[in-house]
Order: C-alpha cells, then structure tokens, then sequence
C-alpha cells in the first residue's frame, strides 16, 4: 500500500531545502546548490518509492491524506494531499524534470555571484508546484497556485538590475493576478453550490458526487471561471503576453518554470478536475477553440522571432494550447500525454539554448551564431533530438502525443484538426529555421567579439542532464505513459491516415525551412518576402501595444480618480469632518463656561425643570 | 375655603419669585436674600402637610431648616464682606474666574 | 374668617417677596423680607404651628435679618453704580425660567386631587407638644445642630481672621 510519510517527505522537502539555504547558507555558493539538489532529489526518490507502491497493486492504489486545518461552522479547509494515477505521473516529471534543471544550473549560474538567492527560490518553487500536484481541495491548490506565480516572479525577476527583468516579472505577476481573480471566483461559486447534504466542501472529492446535481448553466460559469485561472497561468490568448517575457529569467528558470512545469499546472488542473468540465459542452467547445487560437497564434509569432528563448517560448505557447484543445475535445489523456513529453523535449531544447548562451557569454540573438554542431557535438545532437521530438518525427516521443491530439481532433472537429495541423507544421517550420541558423553550417564564426577565447562544450555538469533528457524524449513514447496515466482508460489506437498526414506536414516544414535557410545568410530573408505583415508580427499582433494603452489611460485614470475620492472625500470630508466637527462643537460650547456662577444656576434649574417634564411626559 | 392645595399654591409662586432673585440678581447680597425666600416657600409646604397630615415631624423640620438656615447666612455674609474687601464691588458678575 | 385672613397674609407674602427681588436700594430688600418673615409668620400661627411661627420671628426676623442690615450698612453701597451690561442678556431669560418653574409646578400640582379635599387634622403645634417630640423622638438631630452651629462659628471666626490681617494690610498701605 502507499506509505503517506513518503508523500509528505517528498512534499516538504523542497522546503526543507529553501529554508536551510534562507537561513544559514546565503553566501555559499556550492552549499547552497548542493543543498537545492538534494532536497528535490529527495522528493523525486520518494515520489518514485510511490510509484511503485501505487502500481503494485491492480487496480492502481489511490491515497487520500488530510490534516485539519480550518474548522468554522460552515467552512471547513483541511490540508491534504490525494495521491491518484495522475497525481504521481505529474509528480514524477515534476521532480525528475526537476531534478535535471536543478543539477544543471549548478553549472550554468556557477558564475553569477548571487546564485544561492537563486536556488533558495528554485527550491520554493518546486514546494510549491508538487503542492499544485498533490492538492486535495481548491483553497490549498489555490493557494499554491498564488505562490507558484511568487516564486515564478521571484526567479524572473532574478536580476533586478536589469530593468527589463523587473518589468518582466511585475508583468507576468499581474496578468496571472487578474486570471487567479476569475479562478477564486469560479472556486468560491463552485463551493456555495457544494451542498448537497453534507455541507458545503472544497475537496475534490466530494465535489465529484457535487457535480452531477449542479444545473448546467451553474456549471458551464463555473467551469469558464475556473478556465479563467488556466487562461493566466498557461498562457492562453488573451494573457498570453506575459511568457514571451518572461525569457528574461536565467535559461534555468526558463526550463523549468516556463517550459516543463509552472504553465502545465492549467493543464493539470483541468484534468485533475474534468469531471467539472466534462458535463458542459459550451465550456468544453470554448476551451478547445481558446487552446487552438493559442496555437496557431504563437507559431505564427515564433516565425518572426530572433531570440533563441523567444523562439522557444512561442513554441511552449503552440505546444499547450494543443494541450488545452485536447482537454477542450474532452482527452484529457491526449494532453497530460503531450504535457508529459512536452516537458522533455522543451526542457532539453530549453537546456541546450542554456548550453549555446553559456558558451557564447550571453548571447542570445540567433543571427549572430552559426554553424555550432561543430564545435558543441553534445549540445547540437542533443539539440537536434528535441527538435525533431517537437516537430513530432516518428519515432520520437513528441510524434506519439502530438498524433493521439490530432487524431482526437479529427474524430471530433474538422476546423480544429485543421488548426492543429496548420500549426504543427508551422511548428517544423520555425524549429527547423532555429536548427539550421544556429548548428548549420562550416565555419563557425560568431560576430561580436571575434577574439574571444574559442567557442568550446559546455562543461558535463551541464551535458549529462541534456543526455538524460534526449533519451527520455526519444523512448517516451514506447515506455507507455498513458497507461501510467490513466490506468482505467483503454488504450487509443493509432490513428494511421492521421499519422501519416502530420509525418507528412512535417517532413515538409522541415524541408521548407532548409530551402530559405539552409545556406549561410547574413539577415532574415523572410523580412523583405513577408513586407508589412512581418511588422505585425514584430509587434505581435499588437497584443502588448493595446494593454499598455489600456492601463496607461483607462487603469490609470480610474486609478487617479479613486485615489482622489478617497483623499478628499474620504480623508478630508469623512475623517477631517469629524475632527472639525469636535473642534469647532468645542469652540461654540465652551461660551457656556462664561463664569458667571448665576448663570451656571440657570442652566442648572433649567435642566432640573427639563428633566421634570420629561418625568410628567413619561407617566 | 382654605386647602392644602392653596398653601402649596402660595409655596410654588413664592419659590419661583426666590428663584427668579436667584438668577437674575446684580447684587450678591440680593442673591443672598432670595436664597432666604427659597427657603421660607420650603417651610410654608412642609408646616401646611404637617397640619393636614397630622404629623409634627413637619414642623420640626421647619424648626432645623431655620437653625441651618442662620447657620449658612452668616457664613455667606462673611463671605460677601471678604469680597467686597477683595474686589471693592458686590456686583456678581465680578466673580469671572471659574470660566475657559 | 380664616379664608379673609389666609388671602391678606398670603397677599402680603407674595408682594414683600416680590419686593426683595424687585427693589433696587439693598435697604430695602432687606426691610421687605422682614415684612415677608413677620406675614410668613403669621400664616404659620393660622396653621396653629404656634412654636415654630414664634422662633422664626425670634431667630430669623430678629437676629439673621437684623445681621443683614448690619452687613449693608457696613458695605455702604452705592445704589446707582449697580447695573451691569453682561447680566442683561440673562435677566429675562431668567424670569423665563422662572415662569417655566411655576407652570411646571401647577402641572405637577394638577394631579394632586387629594390636596384639594383634604381635611386639616386638629394638632396644634404648642410649646408643649413640639417639647414632647423634640426632646424625644428628635433628640439627636438637635444635639447635631447645636454641633454645626459650633462649626459655624468657627469657620466665620477663621474667614473674619483672614478678613483682618487683609484689611490690616489695605488700611496700612
């Protein structure tokens, strides 16, 4: 049976870590890290010990643990863990993935001089997200939710220097603040509707029996509420905007945060919780149409993009809104599938653009580097191997989830299906273009500082992860992680016209790509052949430019305006006008003390014949 | 035909001319004199209820209200007489320190 | 009989209290609430309260009055110099107050039916008959007073001590 001590363990251990590292160890650099490494390598041992246990037995164990924590009346909040199938597949990415980015940023922050800061905050996140993971009731997992977007701010903003950084993570905590809004309030209406006998309840197992009797027009608003939440944290279009910038956190973070682990929590969540979804069809159609306007919005995007991270992250977007369109056609094995792969591949592609940066000094713009599969074999193959995982060649892992997602859209909605193969193909395309820019070619020479000492392999610390990345992506698909998964459901059978039709979109983009930018060229030749339209996608779709108008002006005002009530009206009328009030009262009574002690005896007999009549009134 | 009612008339209209001198009087000696007044209307009501109630627990008071009364006279009038050495006025309105 | 007399003396009463606090020469205010005392005493002698109607001509009318006149002849008070701008603003919002005491009194007195069929019980307040209860029932409160007569008499010694050494220093200067 499933031993609840490991879970906790594995819980708490992040944490553990995080505070040895705040309290005693902030100006060691190697202590620091290797206290980080040890604590998420606890919880991944102990995730795996789980593991094993949960799938002992047939059918697969589930364990649910909580702890009292609030005890009202008409509320009750414990703190718990519910340890399912689900539940410890995502935890062992988290951890495993985890565990590799971890190891990994030993080396690359090695020279930054405030890097225990670094891994104390890494280790609070990984708290965090495996409490997203084992949450049993919607106030905890809310609650982790909100710190998983500190932490995520804490890491962009690492260089709070830099005043790009800082505005980055100040932007990606407020959009993920205005989408946690809608989240608390789709929990808190799904919790007032919560009783059906038992009193009302966060813990999702009780809100399995809850949803059934709900009117279904009360559940699509819930479920749309609590979409809300995963538009925010996975990026979805319209909030989006916050993940393009949040490049500007160390490689690392970018891997871990914002390719692998942090953006799946919405993916997690709506499977953790379908049973809300899965009755409501209008919320199901929405997310499905959210999630492939996401898609294909952001390959579109990535074909603009110069920056080795930004290319990246335009494919981490394309890559969950496929997810969230499965969720959306109601699979939700198809996109904790993709989640699972997705999580290797993007974290090695995100690795190995870490390994080129660190190799290069901090360069990250793709034009001014060529030609460095010569030079940094580990990384370039490693690098190549991700690459065709994401464009989803077989037989790597991304061909396998990518084409159980295409062909669930194909079973279910041809517009969709068209989409998602639009945008896979775009995916080749642009993945391809990164691939030939940056490793093609004979001679490697790099522009700024061609005196520099020569480009070399990163060092192993930071090449083993990749390794151990690159054979994950490229087994995942044979090792059976749908049945991990989801052990009740029957296994999907593979699509065969589907697959043939994405190998095929594919091969093409690759090739394509190859065409424009197989030979050595000095600039984009897709700017002079796109024109006008390439200035659109330069400012993305002008997404960035509309919000920023809208909070400079209407925020702003409305901000100025409420900041004006509440200093003349509130400050000067309410509170003043009390003061003023007393004061001048004061002023106008103390007339009465003339010192006349004949008059005191007027006002005296005065009061005394008051009080009489008042006496005669009352009989 | 003579009632209660009417010796308690008289205590009430003699009581509010006191009263009246109380407040209103320029002259503390003055002041003094109504206080007398005030309590003369007393002792008209406390002896007219001890005749029609035929209890002399009335009259003695009326006696110990007398005694009191010569008692408080003569210290306010030593009172009045430091003033006056004081302040060389018995205008009560002189009197102006008790107040903000 | 009794009810011609009642009237007079109550008239009397009314028009000499009236007097002491109309009047403007101190003089006589103070000769008016003589007359006031010697008419009070009077309508106590109607209500057969012999004892006390006595005593309060004897120790009122003849010592504290007469104590009064003392004090203003000694004052020698200007008639003339006693108007005063700051208490004309209070007269007659204190003959207000006065007439709103009056009226409320007559309210009170309105429900007081039995004070206007009572019958006059036949005690006779003599000499003898206080004696009894003065020296019985009351004895302690008339040991009290004679206590606070003392008292009384040691404070205005002290107050007039104080009044010499003061008025020793304003003749000396």
């Amino acid at each position: 049976m499933v031993s609840p001590q490991l879970v906790w363990v594995a819980f708490f251990a992040p944490l553990v870590a995080c505070v040895l590292i705040t309290l005693f160890f902030l100006k060691c650099k190697t202590s620091s890290s290797l206290i980080a490494i040890a604590g998420i390598l606890t919880s991944f041992i102990c995730s795996c010990l789980v593991f094993t246990q949960i799938f002992q037995s047939n059918p697969p164990a589930q364990l649910q643990q909580s702890l009292p924590w609030i005890h009202l009346d008409t509320l009750t909040i414990n703190f718990g863990f519910l340890m399912n199938p689900l539940a410890i597949m995502m935890l062992l990415i988290v951890t495993g993935v985890g565990s590799a980015i971890f190891i990994y940023s030993r080396g690359y922050m090695d020279e930054d001089p405030s890097s225990p800061r670094f891994f104390a905050f890494l280790s609070l996140f990984a708290f965090s997200m495996i409490g997203i993971v084992l949450s049993n009731n919607f106030i905890q997992l809310f609650i982790f939710w909100e710190l998983v977007g500190l932490s995520s701010y804490l890491l962009i903003g690492f260089w709070y220097a830099k005043p790009s950084a800082a505005d980055a993570g100040v932007k990606a905590f407020m959009v993920n603040r205005l989408s946690d809004f809608g989240f608390l309030c789709g929990i808190i209406l799904l919790w007032s509707l919560s009783d059906i006998g038992a009193g009302r309840s966060f813990q999702f197992t009780d809100l399995m029996n809850v949803v059934p009797h709900l009117a279904p027009h009360m559940l699509t608003i819930v479920a749309l509420l609590l979409f809300c939440g995963v538009i925010g944290k996975s990026a979805q279009v319209p909030l989006h905007v916050w993940l393009i910038d949040a490049m500007e956190g160390p490689t690392p973070v970018s891997a871990l945060i914002h390719a692998a682990t942090m953006v799946a929590a919405g993916i997690y969540l709506l499977a953790r919780t379908f049973f809300i979804f899965a009755p409501s069809t209008t919320a199901l159609t929405f997310i499905a149409y959210t999630g492939a306007i996401t898609s294909l919005m952001a390959a579109i995007l990535a074909v603009a993009e110069n920056d080795i991270k930004r290319i990246l992250a335009y494919s981490t977007l394309s890559q969950l809104g496929l997810m969230v369109m499965a969720l959306g056609l109601g699979g939700p094995m198809q996109g904790m599938y993709h989640l699972t792969t997705h999580a290797f591949f993007k974290a090695l592609l995100f690795l190995g653009a870490g390994s080129v940066i660190y190799a290069l000094h901090h360069e990250q713009n793709i034009w001014n580097m060529h030609g460095l599969l010569k030079k940094m074999p580990i990384t370039g193959i490693t690098f190549l191997v991700g690459t065709l995982a994401l464009s989803g060649i077989f037989p790597l892992s991304g061909f396998w989830s990518k084409d159980a997602i295409l062909g669930l859209a194909f079973a279910n909605n041809s517009t969709l299906y068209l989409i998602a193969a639009l945008a896979s193909g775009l995916t080749a395309f642009y993945m391809g273009r990164l691939f030939w820019v940056v490793f093609w070619g004979d001679s490697p020479v790099h522009r700024r500082r061609a005196n520099e000492h020569e480009v070399q392999e990163s060092p192993a610390v930071m090449t083993i992860p990749l390794i151990f990345l690159a054979i994950l992506s490229a087994i995942g698909g044979f090792i059976g992680i749908p049945h991990f998964l989801f052990p009740q459901q029957a296994p999907e059978e593979l699509n065969l016209k589907v697959a043939l039709i994405s190998s095929v979109i594919a091969l093409l983009g690759l090739g394509f790509s190859y065409l424009i930018y197989g030979k050595r060229t000095e600039a984009d030749p897709l700017v002079t052949k796109l024109g006008g339209f390439y200035t659109v996608l330069q400012n993305k779709f002008y997404f960035d430019i509309v919000y920023g108008w809208y909070v400079n002006t209407i925020q702003q005002t409305l901000a100025i305006c409420l900041a004006r009530f509440e200093k003349e009206f509130i400050v000067r009328f309410c509170v003043g006008g009390v003061t003023n009030l007393a004061r001048s009262g004061g002023k106008t009574f103390r007339y009465l003390q003339n010192g006349l002690v004949q008059f005191y005896a007027l006002i005296f007999i005065l009061g005394a014949i008051l009080l009489f009549l008042f006496l005669m009134l009352i009989k | 035909m003579i009632t209660l009612g009417s010796y308690l008339t008289l205590s009430g209209i003699i009581f509010s001319i006191g009263l009246v001198g109380v407040m209103t009087s320029r002259n503390v000696l003055k002041v003094l004199l109504s206080l007398e007044l005030l309590l003369a209307a007393s002792n008209v009501s406390f002896v007219a209820f001890s005749k029609f109630n035929g209890d002399y627990a009335g009259q003695l008071i009326v006696f110990f209200v007398i005694l009191v009364a010569a008692a408080e006279v003569a210290i306010g009038l030593a009172i009045i007489v430091l003033m006056y050495r004081r302040l060389s006025t018995i205008q009560a309105d002189e009197l102006r320190t008790m107040k903000w | 009989m009794s009810p011609f007399f009642f009237y007079s003396f109550a008239t009397i009463l009314i028009l000499a209290s009236l007097a002491v606090v109309l009047a403007r020469n101190p003089l006589y205010n103070v000769l008016a609430l003589v007359v006031a005392i010697f008419s009070l005493s009077c309508l106590f002698v109607l209500l057969e309260a012999f004892f006390v109607g006595m005593i309060l001509l004897l120790v009122y009318a003849g010592a504290v009055l007469v104590f009064f006149l003392f004090v203003v002849m000694c004052l020698n008070l200007n008639t003339v110099s006693l108007a005063s701008d700051a208490q004309r603003r209070f007269r007659w919002l204190g003959t207000v107050v006065g007439l709103m005491f009056a009226s409320s009194f007559c309210l009170a007195f309105k429900s007081f039916i039995k004070a206007q069929t009572m019958e006059a019980s036949t005690i006779r307040g003599t000499i003898e008959t206080i004696g009894k209860i003065l020296f019985t029932d009351y004895l302690l409160p008339f040991e009290l007073t004679s206590l606070l007569l003392l008292i009384a008499i040691f404070g205005i010694v002290s107050l007039a001590q104080g009044a010499l050494s003061t008025g020793k220093n304003v003749e000396n200067s």
